[in-house]
């Protein structure tokens, strides 16, 4: 049987609500994870996210100094640091259209809403690990590739130019493993 | 520490690169032989373990929305009183439903509607904002009152009603802000998954 093994991966937590940080820190512990870092604020969260090299990025959006989403768009400035491609976790009590737009429009590779469950987290973690999307990187966007299915029921222009790329197929982690 | 040097693939087309990095969370992936161990209900577990506190946490989330709302009386609307306000009814949005609060939750996201939507934030009636602070803070005075549920029902419905009808008068000249405001949430996660 296929899992995540949270014995490999170096998690970073950010947010400033020290209740939330506690609660995440017992789930990621309780799904096996022996290296959580906490940061309390975007500042605190760039700082450790250099220092420590986590491995999976988890933010909350409404932080002081700087937020969620602008420590999003510093990490994925390409040549400012050493991982710009690090999957990121919104975790926020933001679920308005916008925001989920706004978010992905930023650069993080999932998003979650709060309240916060098991359930709901491991799937997150288990789609970085299990199917990683590669990164477009055009005038205006850096990030994991936004189109994550293909919609055949899509009318309109192809925004994308050049062909091939157009759509890009990745093979599930998960199914290499098995196959 | 520093991060192992490795590097991505990149194609480029007309408009755009298509990069793909080495993807460092395969290690991650393990061949489990034990199938009933089950990581979620290890995780339920423990934050099971951390309940007992969740009344604590509630109650000193719901002193901090107390403290903004007498900051805001002695200040009146100010970038930072509503802001701190914002803060404190965000997060407790954001947590009451894992506290086992989950009316809370409701109050402080109708709460956090009205900071957020509506244009000019001195408008905000104060008694409208006391009236979710003071329900959030009575809900979690009298939790666990089972002759409670049906008034907690009333004025959760009634306080959403009451700030609809305010945000609606206070954006009739942005239409699609409006739309924005009363489209359901889209996030994944708001349903427990």
């Amino acid at each position: 049987m296929v899992r995540v093994n949270f014995n490999r991966l170096r998690f970073l937590i950010i947010d400033d609500n020290g209740h939330m940080r506690r609660i995440m820190r017992s789930l990621l512990h309780g799904y096996g994870s022996r290296e959580v870092y906490e940061a309390e604020d975007g500042a605190g969260g760039l700082e450790a996210f250099t220092h420590y090299g986590p491995d999976i990025v988890i933010t909350d959006w409404v932080m002081p100094i700087f937020d969620g989403l602008e420590l999003t768009q510093m990490i994925r400035q390409p040549g400012a640091n050493a991982n710009p491609f690090v999957p990121i976790i919104m975790l926020t009590g933001y679920s308005e259209k916008k925001r989920v737009v706004g978010a992905r429009d930023a650069g993080i590779t999932e998003f979650l809403a709060k309240p916060i469950s098991a359930t709901a987290l491991y799937e997150r973690i288990l789609n970085l690990v299990a199917n990683p999307r590669p990164f477009i990187k055009t005038k205006t966007f850096f990030g994991p590739d936004r189109r994550r299915n293909v919609n055949p029921n899509y009318v309109g222009p192809e925004r994308r130019k050049g062909g091939k790329a157009d759509v890009i197929r990745q093979q599930p982690l998960l199914d290499k493993v098995l196959g | 520490m520093a991060r192992k040097d490795s590097t991505p693939s990149v194609a480029t087309y007309a408009d755009h690169e298509v990069i793909t990095p080495p993807h460092e969370l395969r290690k991650a992936v393990a061949l489990v032989a034990d199938v009933n161990d089950d990581p979620v209900a290890r995780a339920e577990a423990a934050l099971a373990q951390l309940s007992d506190e969740f009344a604590g946490w509630m109650h000193a989330e719901c002193e901090r929305l107390e403290a903004a709302r007498q900051e805001l009386k002695r200040a009146g609307f100010t970038e930072k009183t509503h802001d701190a306000l914002f803060r404190a009814a965000h997060d407790i949005k954001g947590e009451a439903a894992t506290f086992g609060y989950p009316a809370i939750g409701i109050v402080a996201h109708c709460l956090c509607r009205l900071l957020e939507h509506t244009p000019d934030v001195t408008h905000i009636p104060l008694a409208l904002v006391e009236q979710h602070v003071d329900a959030i803070r009575a809900i979690a005075r009298e939790h666990g009152r089972t002759d409670f549920a049906a008034v907690v029902d009333a004025l959760t419905r009634r306080l959403r009603e009451v700030t609809d009808e305010f945000l609606r008068a206070e954006n009739t000249d942005r239409p699609e802000h409006l739309e924005a405001i009363f489209t359901p949430p889209l996030a994944p996660g708001t349903n427990g998954k």
